[in-house]
């Protein structure tokens, strides 16, 4: 393997089934590298293996086959964990801790001195909003609070490796931009991993750098948001006015067109078709006031991803 | 060690929050109070020439005076041999939920993920568990002692001895309340079992005659294989009695202080502890 910070390969995990049932394949030899300072996202429908996935990297349950590591070190070693924080999905910080101990407890476990965990914890707590609520117990805290503080817990250590289920789950908009800005400038300025396991495809769109899609145990789709989301023939046009005799005239130059909310997307063959589309609509009089590529977004790539056959090998 | 002052905290910290911690202080301060105030005695000479308890004279059977420091070991053998049949039931309540509540759902997760192997994770906790039991019978024989030296200027530094094998003998009940812990994740399971099994040691005191009484071999076997896989609750509260009130008792309880059941309890204690780190080593989760 090469420099991924974290690395995964050929990684199955098979669920033993009862009475005598084939083996429920929850990963099906995935592949995938993470590098230094990358924001990675992993999508995928409910049952995909996103969150097997990230239990294998903390070992939290075993794989059948295949190796996964971070920082070199396989993830049966405790050393993996040393440098990687993680905040999971629906987690319960025991409640009878104040945002304080919670830091403390498990800073504590990640080998942090006491006077570390005094200095990073007002810090901390105050890059997640939750200052004035340093000394209050879990249990008074929102869904949102539990959330940040969760964050919290998994930056307390420094981190060079995030790995976040569902990080944004509960918490309000603004909240969220919060967390999407933090995730962004650890990446920035820290040169912290994230790796982001959400089902918010607008959240991974947004934060993420690259992502993986898998369904049904397997790597569907790779690459960064860029290449994922590559622009199409299609156009957003907004002029005025526009009537039917024009519509049908591009139609009949080979165009497709579709009016939405008052504007046209126009399928078009190339550049040139698009030119001449123009000088038809100038010719004609009619004032032309927005004219952009259109991109597929994110939920378009994975919602064709996912209702597309499967091609047997 | 980090790891471990964390548990400590994190068990101390839960201890406290759910009254626990205030609970147990308060069982024994009570007892130690009612301890204090509840005997009076009339010490003349270094022999006790007059008792009461609760306000009543004792009746001294005949005699006008009994040597002070036999009275301290009778009493002192009394209270080890009560506090033995009494503490584990409260030590085990305090401590069951410790892997339990540990092994929930998304708080899981949050332990294992830091640099900390398994084994290591939960033996901590039972030390932390340990730390928690193991304070309570520190402070109830320790003022217990300062009352008895109080009142009677009398110390005898074998109390302390039987503070010692009651705290050996919760810390094997723990072993198994963590080992049923980790299999069923149950805090209410673990603490029926860990009873019954305290429980158990009683009656197979007289293994002997109950597999003399049954009618097949393998019914026997089965009787004298658990007794002798059963911490030996029986023997061991003989033994702690026996120690604390040293040559002041009959014979036949001063026969049971032989090492065979502390070292088959502590056998069993340690097996509890390695099937429970075996098994949270492999769990899944």
């Amino acid at each position: 393997m090469s420099e991924g910070v974290i690395e995964v390969a050929g990684l199955r995990k098979e669920y033993p089934s009862k009475l005598g049932r084939p083996p429920i394949i929850a990963l099906d030899g995935i592949d995938f590298q993470v590098g230094a300072g990358e924001l990675f996202g992993l999508l995928g429908p409910n049952g995909a293996g996103k969150t097997t996935t990230v239990k294998i990297l903390l070992g939290l349950t075993k794989a059948t086959s295949g190796n996964a590591g971070i920082h070199g070190f396989p993830v049966s070693n405790p050393e993996s964990r040393r440098r990687v924080g993680y905040l999971p999905e629906g987690h319960k910080i025991p409640n009878y801790l104040t945002a304080r101990q919670t830091l403390s407890i498990f800073g504590r476990m990640s080998g942090m001195s006491t006077s570390d965990i005094v200095a990073r914890t007002g810090e901390l707590l105050e890059r997640v909003r939750l200052s004035q609520w340093i000394d209050v117990r879990v249990k008074k805290f929102s869904k949102g609070m539990t959330q940040r503080l969760g964050l919290a817990c998994a930056l307390v250590h420094k981190p060079d490796v995030l790995l976040l289920d569902e990080p944004t789950d509960g918490v309000d908009p603004v909240g969220r931009r919060e967390i999407r800005d933090l995730l962004r400038d650890e990446a920035k300025t820290n040169g912290t991993t994230v790796l982001l396991n959400s089902h918010l495809l607008s959240e991974i769109e947004l934060t993420c750098d690259k992502v993986a899609m898998l369904r049904r145990g397997k790597v569907a789709a790779f690459g960064s948001i860029e290449e994922l989301t590559r622009k199409t023939e299609k156009y957003k046009m907004v002029a005025s006015p526009i009537d039917d005799a024009l519509v049908a005239a591009f139609r009949n130059s080979g165009a497709e067109v579709e009016r939405v909310n008052g504007h046209l997307e126009l399928s078009v063959n190339d550049v040139a078709h698009l030119n001449a589309l123009v000088d038809q609509l100038r010719a004609g009089g009619v004032m032309l006031s927005e004219l952009a590529p259109l991109r597929s977004t994110l939920e378009d790539v994975f919602v064709d991803l996912i209702k597309a056959p499967e091609v047997q090998p | 060690m980090k790891v471990l002052v964390a548990n400590i905290e994190d068990v101390m910290r839960e201890a406290a929050a759910r009254w626990t911690l205030l609970a147990y202080f308060t069982i024994s301060t009570l007892f130690i109070l009612i301890f204090a105030f509840a005997v009076n005695l009339d010490i003349v000479e270094g022999s006790l020439a007059g008792a009461k308890l609760f306000g009543n004279d004792v009746q001294m059977h005949g005699q006008s005076s009994i040597s002070i420091d036999a009275l301290v070991g009778y009493v002192e053998s009394g209270l080890v041999g009560f506090l033995f049949l009494f503490w584990p039931f409260i030590a085990i309540f305090a401590t069951a939920h410790l892997v339990p509540r540990m092994m929930e759902k998304g708080t899981v997760d949050l332990y294992l993920s830091r640099p900390v192997g398994r084994v290591k994770l939960l033996l901590s906790r039972y030390l932390a568990g340990l730390l928690l039991a193991g304070s309570n019978i520190a402070y109830l024989i320790g003022a217990m002692w300062l009352i008895v030296v109080w009142k009677t200027h009398v110390a005898h530094p074998r109390f302390f001895v039987g503070a010692l094998i009651i705290f050996f003998f919760v810390a094997s009940l723990m072993a198994f309340a963590f080992l049923i812990g980790v299999v069923t994740s149950s805090t209410a399971v673990s603490i029926m079992m860990t009873y019954f099994l305290f429980l158990l040691g009683y009656p197979l005191v007289a293994h002997d005659r109950f597999a003399a009484a049954v009618n097949a071999e393998w019914k026997a076997a089965i009787i004298q294989g658990l007794y002798w896989i059963v911490p030996k609750s029986s023997e061991i509260l003989g033994a702690v009695v026996a120690i604390v009130s040293e040559k002041n008792l009959p014979r036949q309880l001063s026969a049971g202080l032989t090492p065979a059941p502390f070292l088959s309890t502590a056998i069993f204690a340690i097996a509890c502890l390695m099937l429970a780190s075996w098994l949270f080593q492999r769990k899944e989760f």
